[in-house]
């Protein structure tokens, strides 16, 4: 039988529709209680009843919005220093010291520094997810813009091109799909960003959620909220993946 | 890095324009170092007249690439002077056409893009120059491809592009290096012819460097051996043109290319 797209797809689902119904049936076997591992049944209904209710509709907002802008704002300045620190081996020289720490330093034990600085709530977490997007977009634009063919760039300046033709019509195009990469890594630690941001430092939010259904014993809303992130992270890195397959169309496609 | 030679004397102030014949591209006691290694060109002497097609043959590492770049203005000579058309080279620019190893293409642009590369630098192209792009690409059997990507391209069709990108501005000199290195013997064949007839056409000033004997010899009405920095033979080629390819097995172009043999043999003795 050979291994079609539509085939692997049909397989991944039905492989999760086995997994949740030995679930479903292992717990009610078991006698397992809700508060330790609530059966995918109260689970849909947890998360249905969120839903319809609107209960978790702000939470998911909130996240959303946490996310978006911490991720435009991260990757804004990790492409724009990339540029920077590529473009010049003096800021690269002076700066990346500085990255370095500030990247090995756990994000998570700023956050209370930021709850000092920025306050309880939006601000502290979007400041988090943006430090933790800035890392891949900023290692990737360097490392593919310093990366492009020397004879290309031999080939540029026989032509009389000026740095800045160099750079936006031979690195930037060169080092795109590098770039991008960089982009989807940015993607996936944002949404882990956001939500371990809410966990400390927020009221509102999906990861603030966890902790008050935690607080609540309600262990049936944790697990409803979880498929929520894990929704969000996938849309999210569809979104990437066809942002990404949009841009690179003339590098890929047949004509 | 760019040191600049300080000309010995003021004996060879700019040559008259007018009278003897004067030599297109003059390379002129030129010497090369890379910083830390030995010296890779030394003390070399090479003048082309106009219209003339010279190879540069020698072993892998002799330093004839970098005497190409050199004669492109991409490096500077430590030592000596470089003239084009009895001005002193300082910089690469649209007078000279260059051809890399590999065809370095832009992958994100169409063929016919790529061959525009040289005018986009510029300024947008115009539908004249666009018009003259399709020409160079139908003289190179590419008319078909024109709005393909490289990627769709084999490899003998790459360096068609490349040739086209690199006369599209219609250079005075045209540098190569190594161009056809890559391909089959077919199609490297192929690509010779093609060269020739683009270069008679435009009485185009070549400048080829290769490894290939036989390359060397079709292609050249001069080939110049270089070994170890240094041009150590100079040899006339003797072979009627235009070059046809039932040229290749005749009697003239073998011995010269036994003689070409011999001379890369003796000079690496």
């Amino acid at each position: 039988m050979k291994l079609t797209r539509t085939r692997m797809r049909v397989g991944s689902f039905a492989l999760l529709l086995i997994l949740l119904t030995l679930w479903e049936l292992a717990v009610h076997a078991a006698g397992i209680s809700a508060l330790v591992l609530p059966a995918p049944s109260a689970v849909a209904h947890s998360l249905w009843m969120g839903l319809s209710t609107g209960y978790l509709w702000p939470h998911i907002l909130a996240t959303s919005l946490e996310l978006l802008l911490g991720l435009s704002v991260g990757c804004a300045i990790g492409f724009a220093s990339g540029l920077a620190m590529a473009e010049s081996k003096l800021l690269q020289g002076l700066l990346k010291p500085y990255i370095i720490v500030s990247q090995v330093i756990p994000k998570l034990a700023l956050m209370p520094l930021f709850i000092v600085w920025f306050g309880f709530g939006m601000t502290s977490t979007v400041v988090i997810t943006a430090l933790i997007c800035f890392f891949p977009l900023m290692e990737n634009t360097v490392t593919s813009l310093q990366q492009v063919d020397p004879q290309r760039l031999e080939l540029f300046r026989m032509l009389g091109a000026t740095r800045r033709q160099t750079l936006l019509r031979l690195k930037l195009p060169a080092g795109l799909p590098g770039i991008l990469a960089g982009l989807r890594v940015a993607v996936v630690l944002a949404l882990v960003g956001a939500v371990v941001g809410e966990f400390i430092g927020a009221s509102k939010g999906l990861g603030a959620l966890i902790i008050a259904s935690q607080g609540m014993m309600d262990t049936p809303l944790m697990f409803a909220v979880l498929v929520v992130i894990a929704v969000l992270g996938l849309a999210l890195y569809q979104v990437t993946l066809s942002f990404e397959k949009w841009l690179l169309k003339p590098y890929t496609q047949t004509p | 890095m760019r040191r600049r030679a300080v000309p010995k004397a003021n004996s060879t102030a700019v040559r008259s324009t007018e009278g003897s014949p004067v030599s297109f591209l003059a390379i002129d006691n030129v010497s090369f170092t890379y910083p830390l290694w030995p010296p890779v060109v030394r003390a070399v002497d090479w003048d082309i007249a106009e219209g003339e097609f010279h190879c540069l043959v020698g072993r892998s590492g002799c330093g004839k690439t970098t005497l190409l770049k050199l004669a492109a203005g991409l490096l500077h000579p430590d030592t000596g002077s470089i003239r084009l058309q009895g001005t002193e080279l300082r910089a690469p620019g649209p007078q000279l056409g260059f051809v890399f190893q590999s065809p370095t293409l832009l992958e994100w642009h169409r063929v016919i893009d790529n061959v525009l590369l040289p005018v986009s630098l510029q300024h947008p192209p115009t539908p004249l120059e666009i018009g003259k792009a399709e020409q160079l690409l139908t003289l190179l059997g590419l008319s078909a491809h024109a709005r393909h990507y490289p990627r769709q391209l084999s490899g003998g069709q790459q360096s068609r592009v490349a040739l086209a990108r690199a006369l599209i501005l219609e250079p005075a000199l045209l540098l190569l290096d190594e161009p056809f290195a890559a391909l089959d013997a077919i199609t490297r064949g192929e690509l010779q012819d093609d060269l020739l007839q683009m270069c008679s056409l435009r009485r185009t000033t070549v400048m080829f460097v290769t490894h290939d004997i036989a390359e060397a010899v079709y292609l050249g009405d001069r080939v110049a051996v270089m070994d170890r920095g240094r041009i150590v033979r100079d040899i006339t080629i003797g072979v009627g043109k235009p070059r046809t390819p039932a040229m290749r097995y005749g009697a003239a172009f073998n011995s010269h290319c036994a003689q070409l043999r011999e001379a890369m043999d003796m000079a690496s003795a």
